[in-house]
Parts: structure tokens; C-alpha cells; sequence
């Protein structure tokens, strides 16, 4: 139940105008300073954050980053919960994944680091964290963070999704889906909805998920032969270099954050996250969907307007169709802004099963 | 074979798609002078709001009228030559028909008040009236709020969002008497007052009084009140939009809806008439139109299907509907009495029928269980969702009040982790 209206399109930052391209400009800049450093061919010669890291007494600009990526989830937090904090899922969801992100995604690194542990946020798993299971990290890190990288990928998140739809990671843990669904709130609304988005999206996100499955396999291969084969070591090297940077910092940093204001939150969920691919798939065959209550929408189009992944939720239920969709990351807005309460997100297996049609419009004589 | 499809609202446009779906090669022409897509009337209050944008509530894509081949005319039609199978536009333009669908839904009804006429009087049902209301609402401006219903609490929120004070003059002692009962309506009033609403009961509304520039300056109450006003939007139902069809050899209703026989076919031949303007018999016999999303929808479908030459009726089935007072959502289904009538004198609701009401403390949550004897008939819900489906699958079965109230949970349709429906020990049968 949405409490109160709200004027989305009214604020010139949710709305694309100019102010929002500014404030677009300056994510995008800043991910490009955190992730290159130095850019030479743009007269930037030293590494910003490291500097203000440094300046702030942090040692690494990695410290600072996710201490401000943290801050922005914990100010989203609030600005969510007062706006919808009316439905007890978003409530607690919300408080969930901001926790979270606090404990699993920055303080725990941290208290690592001090006693001298490699860090591992464990909020992140392969694959969208793709060198949690390269054998890098899995050689170098303790049994207990193996385990739970590995029990995690491969046992638990399967099952997961399956019993409860991608939604208990997409939108309860990871920090990628906490930073949409909390400072990203003001530009849920922006999704391109089209017939074409679904279609670029369904070939851009399988076909990542691909890139990391190869990736992850050559980087094993290597592991196995490389000291053998120089060339393919080197081969090797040169695509988890690229897949580190042209998915993990440009896909999900630069483009999935910085066009926040202009495509809308959960861009990189929704076109690049392999993980999300994977989860989708199970979510596909698995339990969670969202019922339609039945010949009850007016069309109003909320469900639609504010889905971040794109989803015309409404031509479901105009057509009194459950949604069962592989991006859905179960957020729960539709329900929640839908002013007839035509929309519940479910995991039980089965509903209801109506004896008797309920309203016969057209009789056949 | 060319159809003709007056009117682009939910109707009309469902029966387009019918036809298209049936007749690939057919002509099929939609004219409206509204808006240039269909759009969902009901969304209107947010786009006043800003919650969505015009566009947002656009249920299909742009490129639908290309895709299914509709021809689109932005003309206000005139009249209608029945006997030359044609719409005269103003201006004398014609466009000929070989089967014409009126789909031309409702208008607001015209405020009856000495001074309604001019600046400053608005309507909330049409694209139009949105424009309207929206160039001059401004906020800091006092609005007065006419009428008992769903539109007159619509247009409440979305004044009162916009930052102007509402006061909001209802006719009967309670507010919405055609589907609360005194209980729920004390629970919705005293809602909207909390939302600043300043709500008066039982007032008449004697005039519309102008100042100097002839701009409103207050609405007159019976009994010699004046309340300040800039703004006043009258929200007393809707009236048939068949203005133009005044003369035409079509039968009207004494309303103005246009009369259709079960197939929805009007007296004129090749002429059906469907939605909001057309004059249907409900479940207890009457004859009136039904103002409503779905069932325009439906009708528009069997319209559509009648037209192709289809053996088809339009029945109305069992009555549920759902709506939202502020943040207060509303659910019905079956029959749930009238107990209020306009003139404020009481109801009765028949032999045998008692309900059976709770409210959970600490909530602005009801619920309301309408037996005739022990058989369950009715359920008004308030504060919380229900799937009307199960409700209405009890109704016919004939259920037990309390079978209905040991299974009801299942029928609970709220977010998770909301509060489960129990029967709590406040509960009466009255």
C-alpha cells in the first residue's frame, strides 16, 4: 500500500533535464578517476581518490570508495523507508539489504585487513564477483571463505532462487541491486520499457554470463597448463584483464551507476549481471512469481512506470497473466504502487484455484 | 467492410482489437477528438500528481495503430446520420460507416448550481478537464470539493498533494453511502481529515458565488455558509457523453445513456452502443449504464463480437470493484446494501440481512462480511487487499458466515509480511 503520491516528474532530477545529465557527467568522471587512476589523454596525471584517500588517512582508495558507496546506501535507506516504509516488505527489505551492506560489504573487509587477512566481501559471489572462484583466490583464502564462496555459488543460491526467486540476493544482498533500491530510488522510473530493450537485454545478458563462463574456465585451464604453454598464459592473462575491465569497471561501475539518472537504476542487473542471468534462469523454473488478481487492473500503469528492470508488469495484468520473468528482481514496487492491489509477490506453489469463472461477460447462446 | 469506433477509451479500443483479431482485412477506423492513443482514464489523478506521466499510462505502445492497421480520425463528431451510415463532424465532414460502435463513455455531470456556469467550475473526467484543472491549480489556492465518491476523493488527494487547502462537501450524512456503511465511512472521514481534508457531512450546496472578475470567491451552502474558494470541482457523477446523438434516431435513456438490447445493438440499424454510454440491465433488472473500467472493457469485447455477427449477450455478473481513499485501499464484492439513501433518509436492507463488522485497533483496517441469513452475500474490505476471486467463489457457492470467516485469510491479498486476517473477539453481528 503506497502511502502519499508522488511528484516524480516534477523534480528536474528524476526527469532527465539538465541538472540530471550534470549529476550523470559527474558519476560517470568519478567511477572513470576510481577505476583508471590517471587518465593521461584527459590532463588527469594523478590518481584523485587515491590522493583523497591518502588526504583522509585511508590507505587505499578502495577503502574510501566503498565507505562513500556505503553512506549513499545508508541515506537511500532512510529516504526509501520514509517514503515507503508503509509496506512492511519494502520496510524490511530495505533495512536488510542496507545491514548488509554495512556489516558483509564494509565493516568485515575492513577488520580483515586490520588483522591482516586478505579482504572478502561476502556479500559478493562468483559470478559476479568472477575471481572469487578463480584459483587465485581460491588457493590464497582460508578454508571457512572458500566454503562459503563455494557453497554459496554453486548450492545455495540455486536453491535459493528456486524456493524464493532471484529476489533474495538481487534485492535483499547485493550491494549492487542495495545502491539501485536505495540512493538509485529517484530514478527507478527511468527503465526503457520497450519490446526492443527486453530483446537487447535478453542477448546482452546471456551473452556476459557467457563471457564469464569462458573467462572463469580459461583462467582454470591456464592454472592447470600454463606453466607449460606461455603463450596461452599469456592469452589467459590478457582476457581476465579485459573481463575485469570492460565488464567489473566499465559495465557495472561506470555505466551501471553513472547513467543512473539518465537509463535508470539496474542497468548492469538487468543488461550485464551474470549472476543475475544465472538466478533468472532458476527463478524462470522455480516458485516466485508475482499473481495477478484477476479482471481487476485499471491500467493505471504504475506496475510499469516504476519497475527498475523494465518489465511492462501492466500487459500482464491487463491479461489476468502471473509474471514470471527471469530479470523480475522482486523489489516489490509494483505491488506496492499498484492502487488497486491487483499484485502480490509469491513463492507458494499454488494460490488459489477458482471452482467457477467469476465473471461470465459474453454468453454463448 | 469498414468499422467505425467512436471513441478511443478502454471500450473502444477493446473492440478494435477484437475486430482486427477476427478480420484482418477489415477497414477499422477509431475516432476520438480526446487524445491521439488510449490512454487509462482512471491514472488520470497521477498524472495531476506527477506520479506518472501521461504517457505512462498509455497501456500500449505508439506503434500500435500502424501495426494493426486503425485508421485514426481527431475530429469531434457532430452528429450521426443513421440513415446514411455516417458521423458528421462540425464543419460538416463526413466519414461513412457499414457498422459504427459508440464508445463514447462519460462526461462529468454538469454542476447544477446557480453560478456554475464560468471560470473556476472543473470536472475530473477527460483528458481536458486534467488540462484544465492543471493550468490553473496552483498552490496556496483555496479548493472546494463537491460530491461523495471516488472522484471527489481522487481530486481531494491530488489538490490537497499540489499544497492547496480542500474542503470537501458531501450531500449525505457519511461519506460514500452507495458502498460504506456508517462504520466505514467514519473510519475513511476521519482519514481524510488526518491527511488535512476538511470534510463536511450532510451539506447542500446552495450556489457558486463569483467576485468582481467573476472568478469563484465561495460556494454557498445551504443554510447560509460560505466556504472560500479559488477553485471548485464538482465530482457528482458522470452523465453519458451522447450530447450529439440529441435527435438522431437512436433511442436514449431518460439519462441520455444510449438503449441497447442484450447483443448491446442500439435501435438504429448497424449501430452498437457499449461502455459508460450505454444503457444495460444489471443483475436485479434495472436498466443503467455501467460507469466502471472492467466492465467497459467487456462490453466493448462483446460489442466487437456482436458486430462480427457472433451470438453473443452481455450479462452482468456478480458486482465487486476496488478503489482507494488517500492511502485507504478498498475492496468489494457481491452485494453489499445501499443503506444511506441520497436525501439522507436510512435504508433498509432487506429481510434477514445483517453484517458482520471488525475493526483491528491500532489500524484503519475493516472488515465487513454481509449475510442474508447465514448465507454470505456480500464483503467490504478497507486497509487491506483481498483477492475478490475466492470471495466471489463463496458467494456462489452459498457458504456459511462461518465457513467464509475460517477460510477468509486465504482470500488475503497484502504485501508480505503484513498482519495475517484473524477474527478478533470485537467482532459483531449487527
Amino acid at each position: 500500500m503506497q502511502a502519499g503520491l508522488m511528484n516524480t516528474y516534477e523534480h528536474p532530477v528524476s526527469n532527465r533535464q539538465t541538472v540530471a545529465w550534470c549529476l550523470s557527467g559527474l558519476l560517470t568522471v568519478s567511477y572513470l578517476l576510481l577505476y583508471l587512476g590517471p587518465i593521461p589523454a584527459l590532463g588527469i596525471r594523478w590518481d584523485v581518490f587515491q590522493a583523497g584517500a591518502e588526504a583522509a588517512g585511508l590507505k587505499s582508495k578502495w577503502t574510501l570508495y566503498g565507505l562513500l558507496y556505503t553512506l549513499a546506501m545508508i541515506a537511500g535507506g532512510v529516504y526509501v523507508i520514509r517514503r515507503h516504509g508503509s509496506s512492511r516488505y519494502q520496510l524490511i527489505r530495505t533495512s536488510v539489504v542496507v545491514l548488509v551492506q554495512i556489516v558483509f560489504g564494509f565493516t568485515l573487509p575492513i577488520v580483515m585487513k586490520v588483522f591482516g587477512q586478505q579482504e572478502h566481501y561476502f556479500s559478493y559471489f562468483w559470478p559476479l564477483k568472477i575471481e572469487y572462484l578463480y584459483p587465485s583466490t581460491v588457493l590464497g583464502q582460508p578454508f571457512l571463505i572458500l566454503a562459503w564462496s563455494f557453497l554459496g555459488s554453486l548450492v545455495a543460491f540455486p536453491i535459493l532462487a528456486y524456493f524464493f526467486g532471484k529476489r533474495f540476493y538481487c534485492s535483499w544482498v547485493c550491494g549492487c541491486g542495495g545502491l539501485a533500491n536505495t540512493a538509485g530510488e529517484p530514478f527507478r522510473h527511468l527503465s526503457d520499457k520497450s519490446p526492443r530493450a527486453w530483446k537487447v537485454e535478453q542477448v546482452s545478458i546471456y551473452s556476459v554470463l557467457f563471457l564469464a563462463l569462458v573467462t572463469t574456465a580459461i583462467v582454470w585451464v591456464n592454472w592447470a597448463i600454463g606453466r607449460q604453454h606461455a603463450d596461452f598464459a599469456r592469452f589467459a592473462f590478457k582476457v581476465q584483464e579485459w573481463y575485469g575491465f570492460a565488464i567489473g569497471a566499465i559495465f557495472s561501475g561506470v555505466i551501471g551507476v553513472g547513467f543512473y539518472p539518465l537509463m535508470g537504476t539496474r542497468v548492469w542487473c538487468r543488461f550485464g549481471c551474470p549472476m543475475a542471468a544465472l538466478l533468472g534462469l532458476i527463478q524462470k523454473f522455480g516458485r516466485f512469481r508475482i499473481t495477478v488478481k484477476k479482471d481487476m487492473c485499471i491500467s493505471c500503469g504504475n506496475c510499469s512506470t516504476y519497475c527498475e528492470m523494465g518489465i511492462d508488469v501492466r500487459a500482464y495484468a491487463m491479461a489476468n497473466v502471473d509474471v514470471k520473468r527471469a530479470a523480475c528482481v522482486g523489489c516489490g514496487m509494483c505491488a506496492h504502487v499498484c492502487p488497486r492491489g491487483v499484485l502480490k509477490l509469491e513463492n507458494k506453489p499454488i494460490r488459489w484455484k477458482a471452482g467457477t469463472p467469476i465473471r461470465v461477460y459474453a454468453v454463448d447462446l | 467492410m469498414h468499422y467505425v469506433i467512436l471513441g478511443n477509451g478502454v471500450c473502444g479500443m477493446e473492440a478494435a482489437l477484437l475486430l482486427r483479431e477476427r478480420e484482418a482485412d477489415a477497414r477499422i477506423t477509431l475516432v476520438s477528438d480526446e487524445h491521439d492513443h488510449f490512454f487509462s482514464r482512471p491514472a488520470l489523478m497521477y498524472v495531476f500528481a506527477g506520479q506518472t506521466s501521461l504517457r505512462d499510462t498509455e497501456p500500449y505502445d505508439r506503434g500500435l495503430y500502424e501495426r494493426m492497421r486503425f485508421e485514426r480520425v481527431r475530429m469531434r463528431v457532430a452528429s450521426v446520420d443513421t440513415a446514411g451510415h455516417a458521423l458528421v463532424f462540425q464543419g460538416a465532414a463526413r466519414v461513412g460507416y457499414d457498422k459504427l460502435l459508440l464508445a463514447v463513455g462519460s462526461r462529468g455531470r454538469p454542476a447544477p448550481w446557480p453560478g456554475s456556469e464560468g471560470p473556476g467550475v472543473h470536472y475530473f473526467v477527460t483528458l481536458g478537464d486534467l488540462e484544465g484543472l492543471d493550468r490553473e491549480a496552483r498552490e496556496g489556492q483555496r479548493a472546494v470539493v463537491i460530491g461523495g465518491g471516488l472522484i471527489g476523493v481522487e481530486v481531494a488527494e491530488i489538490l490537497h498533494d499540489r499544497g492547496l487547502p480542500v474542503t470537501f462537501v458531501v450531500r449525505e450524512n457519511w461519506y460514500f453511502p452507495l458502498a460504506l456503511d456508517a462504520n466505514e465511512a467514519q473510519l475513511v472521514t476521519e482519514h481524510m481529515r488526518h491527511h488535512g481534508i476538511d470534510v463536511r457531512l450532510g451539506q447542500n450546496v446552495e450556489d457558486i458565488l463569483r467576485g468582481p472578475e467573476g472568478r469563484p470567491r465561495a460556494v454557498g451552502l445551504v443554510g447560509g455558509e460560505e466556504v472560500p474558494a479559488d477553485l471548485v470541482v464538482a465530482a457528482i457523477g458522470v452523465v453519458p457523453n451522447t450530447a450529439f446523438l440529441a435527435g438522431s434516431a437512436l433511442n436514449l435513456s431518460k439519462g441520455g445513456a444510449v438503449e441497447v438490447d442484450d447483443a448491446l445493438k442500439g435501435s438504429a440499424p448497424d449501430v452498437w452502443a457499449a461502455g459508460d454510454c450505454a444503457n444495460v440491465t444489471w443483475s436485479d433488472g434495472s436498466r443503467r449504464p455501467e460507469q466502471l473500467w472492467y466492465t467497459a472493457r467487456d462490453q466493448g469485447r462483446v460489442a466487437a463480437r456482436s458486430m462480427l455477427g457472433d451470438d453473443v449477450v452481455y450479462r452482468r455478473g456478480t458486482w465487486y470493484n476496488s478503489a482507494k481513499f488517500f492511502d485507504l485501499e478498498w475492496t468489494t464484492a457481491g452485494f453489499v446494501p445501499v443503506l444511506l439513501n441520497w436525501d439522507n433518509t436510512p435504508l433498509d436492507p432487506g429481510p434477514d440481512v445483517r453484517s458482520w463488522f471488525q475493526r483491528v485497533p491500532g489500524r484503519i483496517v475493516s472488515q465487513r462480511v454481509v449475510v442474508k441469513g447465514d448465507r454470505v452475500i456480500g464483503f467490504n474490505f478497507l486497509g487491506s487487499r483481498w483477492d475478490h476471486e475466492p470471495l466471489m467463489q463463496w458467494i456462489h457457492e452459498r457458504r456459511s458466515l462461518s465457513f467464509v470467516l475460517e477460510h477468509l485469510a486465504e482470500a488475503q491479498f497484502d504485501e508480505e509480511f503484513m498482519p495475517r486476517f484473524r477474527v478478533l473477539p470485537t467482532a459483531r453481528l449487527g
